[in-house]
């Protein structure tokens, strides 16, 4: 070369750098989408759907979830004796369960007390009664157990430690409907996911079509790039800006219709499911899980565009 | 600067655009490529940037087999090369402001000098009235410039220019041959593909002629041709 006037000292992007970059790509792609808006829209519709669709379901497990919580509060195992207790026995085998692990706290139902329980539950119809001695009942303990003693596992290993201490007859426990609960609760855990991964993939697609429109719409423009040297991933950044708001705004979308949804008529419903009426209606979801929603659709429009890109870079 | 060793380029199987050639041209030289409409010209020149790889030979810019390069090579060499092509490539859908700029927002050049270096290199070519229309309002000669700014406004290493003198008046034609030889003289190396007789004549550079894809002779002033 004859002279070195030729050779351009590239400026350096010191003052506006990384950011300055950054916002010539958002700039681009939110070009993009002005000028494709019906796709868009379209695309976020999609993905606001999908995501709808899961989110549903989240709230159910969500909520199925809460109600076996507040039904396990009250797992109580009540022990009965295979004969009539010493006093001195009673308290020594009420201070052995009180030292095995996962007990909260025994208590001793006398029969008097046994009796009048009785008498509660069958109020109004106590005459049934006259006549039954009061001693006709057996003394019980009745054990509340710790938290996280609490699930369903844990009550049967709780259970069959508790049968080793001597003099334990029956033990009453909910362990049929506690486990059927808890697989029914893996079921539709299953469910979600299955309907979850199902949407997925004609998600990504729809995704992908409507990038790949943008894409068509602007490929002069990528050639021209391409040909003055832009690199690969300066000619994708714009695309793949887009599919990620496009996926975002589709999260955001469908959290507002689950909450529009959930005022208008779930959070009245299924007071049913917990008894509890402090806790009374339906939850929403967790704050984590309205996070994951927002990621996931900004992963699902991310990987839509970056699927088209492949397919468009790999023509050209 | 740019060499071809035996290249031989088929676009499909059985029909080969170019057989066997073996050229050079060197660093700051001024070369016109001619020969009538098929014989391969703008085959070279795509071979020159990198929008094909020989089906066999080597092409070397600088010394480089470019064929060897990785992906992420390619943008670097055509940083360095700026080329007007047969049909411009202008984007209809954007200013002639906006066409000249894309080729330094594609290095992250910062707006503030994009636009001065934009509008000197206008206001050399004498479109800086001109700066807000699109191409489709433009004249041919007109966009021919538009087109010659974008390929010099990064003072490229090698320009080359596909046909630019296509249907161009004969003082638009002397107008852009001047800009070929002041970015020659400011040491660009410049290659014209052309059929254009009298515009190879009126200048005199060396001449590198195809013919059917072959290679068919040499003309002019020149170093050595055939390595
Ligand atoms: N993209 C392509 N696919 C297939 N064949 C092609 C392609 N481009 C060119 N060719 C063929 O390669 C040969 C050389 O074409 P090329 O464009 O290089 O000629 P040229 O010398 O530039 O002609 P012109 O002066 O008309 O521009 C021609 O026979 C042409 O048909
Ligand atoms: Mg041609």
């Amino acid at each position: 070369m004859r002279s070195s006037r030729n050779v351009v000292k590239r400026p350096t992007m010191s003052h506006q750098g990384a950011s300055g970059r950054l916002r010539y790509f958002f700039g681009r792609a939110m070009t993009n989408i002005r000028q494709n808006l019906f796709v868009n829209a379209v695309t976020v519709g999609t993905i606001t759907l999908a995501l709808l669709i899961v989110a549903l379901f989240m709230l159910l497990v969500v909520n199925l979830e809460n109600a076996a919580e507040s039904w396990s509060e009250r797992v109580q195992v009540t022990v009965y004796f295979d004969r009539d207790l010493a006093s001195q026995e009673q308290a020594d085998l009420q201070r052995r369960i009180q030292t095995l692990p996962g007990t909260a706290k025994v208590t001793w139902v006398s029969r008097d007390e046994a009796f009048r329980r009785f008498k509660m539950r069958l109020k109004g119809q106590d005459t049934l009664l006259e006549g039954v001695r009061p001693d006709i009942l057996p003394t019980s303990f009745e054990i509340a157990l710790k938290r996280n003693n609490r699930s369903s596992e844990a009550v049967e290993a709780y259970v069959s430690r508790l049968k080793t201490l001597p003099g334990i007859g029956e033990i009453q426990y909910g362990e049929e409907w506690v486990r059927r609960f808890n697989t029914f609760l893996t079921f539709m855990r299953l469910v979600g996911a299955l309907v979850g991964g199902f949407l997925l993939v004609p998600v990504i697609f729809i995704v992908s079509n409507t990038i790949r429109l943008t894409i068509y719409a602007r490929r002069d423009e990528l050639e021209v790039m391409s040909l003055v040297g832009a690199t690969r991933l300066f000619i994708k950044m714009p695309f793949l800006i887009e599919g990620l708001l496009q996926g975002v705004a589709g999260g955001l979308l469908s959290l507002l219709l689950l909450v529009l949804f959930y005022q208008l008529f779930l959070h009245n419903a299924g007071n049913f499911l917990t008894f509890n009426p402090a806790s009374s209606g339906l939850a929403f979801l967790p704050v984590e899980f309205m996070v994951a929603l927002v990621l996931a659709g900004a992963l699902l429009g991310f990987l839509g565009s970056l699927t088209s890109l492949r397919r468009f870079m790999a023509d050209n | 600067m740019i060499q071809f060793h035996a290249v031989s380029l088929a676009y499909q199987q059985d029909a080969t655009a170019l057989q066997n050639i073996s050229c050079r041209v060197t660093k700051g030289e001024f070369v016109f490529l001619t020969g009538p409409s098929g014989a391969g010209k703008t085959t070279m020149l795509r071979l020159i940037y990198g929008a094909l790889t020989p089906t066999r030979g080597q092409v070397l810019i600088d010394g480089q087999n470019i064929s060897r390069y990785r992906r992420s090579q390619l943008p670097l060499l055509r940083r360095s090369i700026g080329v007007v092509f047969q049909d411009f490539k202008l984007l209809q859908n954007r200013t002639v402001f906006e066409n000249v700029a894309i080729t330094l927002e594609v290095l992250g050049w910062d707006r503030g000098d994009i636009g001065r270096r934009v509008m000197h290199i206008l206001r050399q070519m004498g479109m800086e009235s001109k700066i807000h229309l699109i191409p489709q309002r433009l004249s041919g000669g007109e966009q021919q410039r538009v087109a010659l700014a974008r390929a010099l406004v990064n003072s490229p290493k090698i320009l080359l220019a596909d046909e630019p003198t296509g249907n161009l008046d004969d003082a638009n034609k002397q107008q852009i041959m001047n800009i070929f030889k002041e970015a020659n003289v400011k040491g660009t190396t410049v290659v014209v593909a052309t059929h254009d007789r009298r515009l190879i004549e009126h200048a005199h550079y060396r001449t590198i002629r195809l013919l059917g894809g072959e290679l068919a002779g040499h003309e002019g002033v020149g170093d050595a041709v055939i390595p």
